[in-house]
């Protein structure tokens, strides 16, 4: 099965969600700052990558990074306005971002293809970009794990746990928030500007659905927020289980979904990795 | 007479209608204990926010070690050294103890580490030092962010209650501390509602009621003050 198309196929899309989901981990995770439009950045990624590709005519690799570098521009001119809001209003307010980012490209026509999409010149690459997508996946983990074991890291939990403490203990929250979340948006990025490369056609309706953050959200809470492994767990359980599902019974999927989330919320609201780290005290980097 | 460590200048802050601080005006000498007390509501917490910066002054300024701090953002009044806990415990609860004294450090990462031990174990928590801070005991909890307020040696402390809610050996344990910094040439403004406490360690007592400073003084002084009964206990 692994050498078959459906086997590469479905390993892109895994290495995909690792990087989507790790991504809202670092942000979301970490700081407590729950983003509800983070797929916002990987639709960034996705037209930077597409148009850089189509009209610039970029080699899909260089696309790719540029893919990040633009996520991280959009972050770099929301972040600084946005972080400012607390709890449900910044959920909101990044919800409201990717409904305007979605508009933007429907609107820049002769740039973006507007509603008709993007198409771009056919390339048969998937398997390098199935490399690429699993070399981004790694990238975020490692990254995961280099921030988690440091200093910053800690102190980005701090923003979770008290934001109001780690300031009066000296922490500059708004500066330690702005970098989780321009990191956070380069793996989304460079997985869009991938994927637009790998479908070879965009549209707004595909790389801004709301669907997408909220599967990232779902896998890490699943997996366990916060923690280095958690989100890698939750992508791969939760895309097996979905492809297993919607194999078998197309309308039954969104329903396990919605029952996943009420479940891991009720249940486990650390996620599995969040619980045994707690009942085996394991350390952080697990 | 040396040149004060904190000033505190007409010092205003209002809630609505409300006059939480209401021209409130102390200056503190290096190495002493000060005690700052006063009934439920009268802007004692308040006053403390408005130094540290958590929360913005409406009017007046202040001065630390000379400099103007009034305005700037919390952090960086803190990088400035003064270092405080909170009336309600403000622990980092899913970091474990050690972590909570590591996360305010910069630098050297080992020097750190050690310094954060050693603080543990002054204030007798080495033991449990990878423990979440979060599952300590009230008292515990207290202490870890007494030691972390200590890990950037601050020259101000500002303590919020330190008595409330903790056993007489902790209690102890605590107030030895604070002598300590005060030996250690620290200054230290203290909210207190046991009044042998205050009694027993302040030089200098600062009284507020209704967000204003009602009397300044020597402990013995301000028990005999009737300006000061007559908040407490009504005319």
């Amino acid at each position: 099965m692994f050498g078959t198309g459906y086997g590469v196929r479905a390993m892109l899309q895994i290495f995909m969600w690792i990087a989507l989901a790790g991504s809202w981990n670092l942000i979301s995770g970490l700081t407590g700052y729950v983003s509800f439009g983070h797929v916002a950045f990987f639709g960034a990624g996705a037209y930077t990558g597409a148009i850089l590709v189509a009209k610039a005519g970029w080699p899909w690799l260089a696309a790719a990074l540029a893919g990040g570098v633009g996520a991280c521009a959009v972050a770099l001119v929301i972040g600084y306005p946005c972080l400012r809001l607390k709890g449900p209003y910044f959920a909101i307010a990044m919800l409201g971002l990717n409904e305007v980012l979605r508009a933007l490209v429907s609107y820049f026509e002769g740039l973006t293809g507007g509603g008709s999409g993007l198409s771009l010149p056919t390339l048969h690459a998937t398997v390098p970009i199935y490399y690429a997508m699993a070399a981004t996946a790694a990238g975020v983990t490692l990254l995961t794990y280099a921030i988690i074991t440091s200093r910053f890291g800690l102190r980005l939990m701090t923003i979770r746990e008290d934001e109001l403490a780690a300031e009066a203990m000296g922490i500059d929250t708004a500066r330690h928030k702005l970098y989780a979340f321009l990191i956070s948006a380069v793996g989304p990025g460079i997985a869009g500007a991938l994927a637009a490369r790998d479908q070879g056609y965009i549209e707004p309706i595909s790389v801004f659905p709301l669907a997408m953050t909220i599967t990232m959200i779902v896998m890490v809470l699943f997996g366990g927020k916060g923690t280095v492994w958690g989100p890698v767990l939750g992508a791969v359980v939760l895309f097996v289980a979905q492809e297993l599902v919607w194999a078998r019974f197309p309308y039954v999927h969104q329903l396990l979904f919605g029952a996943i989330i009420v479940g891991v919320v009720l249940l486990m609201p650390r996620g599995v990795l969040g619980i045994l780290q707690l009942r085996y005290r394991l350390p952080r980097t697990i | 007479m040396p040149a004060p460590v904190l000033e505190v200048e007409g010092l205003h802050k209002h809630f609505g209608g409300v006059a939480a601080v209401d021209g409130v005006s102390l200056s503190l000498t290096a190495g002493r204990i000060y005690g700052l007390i006063g009934p439920n509501g009268s802007g004692k917490t308040t006053l403390f926010n408005c130094i540290t910066g958590v929360e913005r002054r409406d009017a007046g300024r202040v001065f630390l070690n000379g400099e103007r701090i009034d305005g700037l953002r919390p952090w960086r009044i803190a990088l400035r050294g003064i270092g405080r806990t909170f009336q309600i415990i403000r622990v980092f609860p899913e970091l474990t103890a050690l972590e909570n004294l590591l996360v305010v450090t910069r630098g050297h990462l080992e020097e750190a580490r050690s310094r954060a031990v050693e603080l543990l174990r002054f204030v007798r928590l080495d033991r449990l030092q990878d423990e979440y801070a979060g599952n300590l005991s009230y008292g515990q909890q207290k202490l870890v962010e007494f030691a972390r307020m200590l890990m950037r040696d601050p020259t101000l402390v500002l303590l919020d209650e330190p008595a409330a809610g903790v056993n007489r050996t902790l209690l102890n344990d605590l107030l030895e501390a604070v002598t300590q910094l005060r030996d250690r040439g620290k200054t230290v403004l203290l909210v207190e509602h046991d009044m042998k406490v205050v009694m027993g360690l302040c030089e200098t007592v600062f009284v507020l009621d209704h967000g204003e400073k009602i009397a300044e003084g020597p402990p013995g002084a301000i028990q005999a003050n009737e300006r000061v009964i007559e908040a407490y206990f009504g005319r």
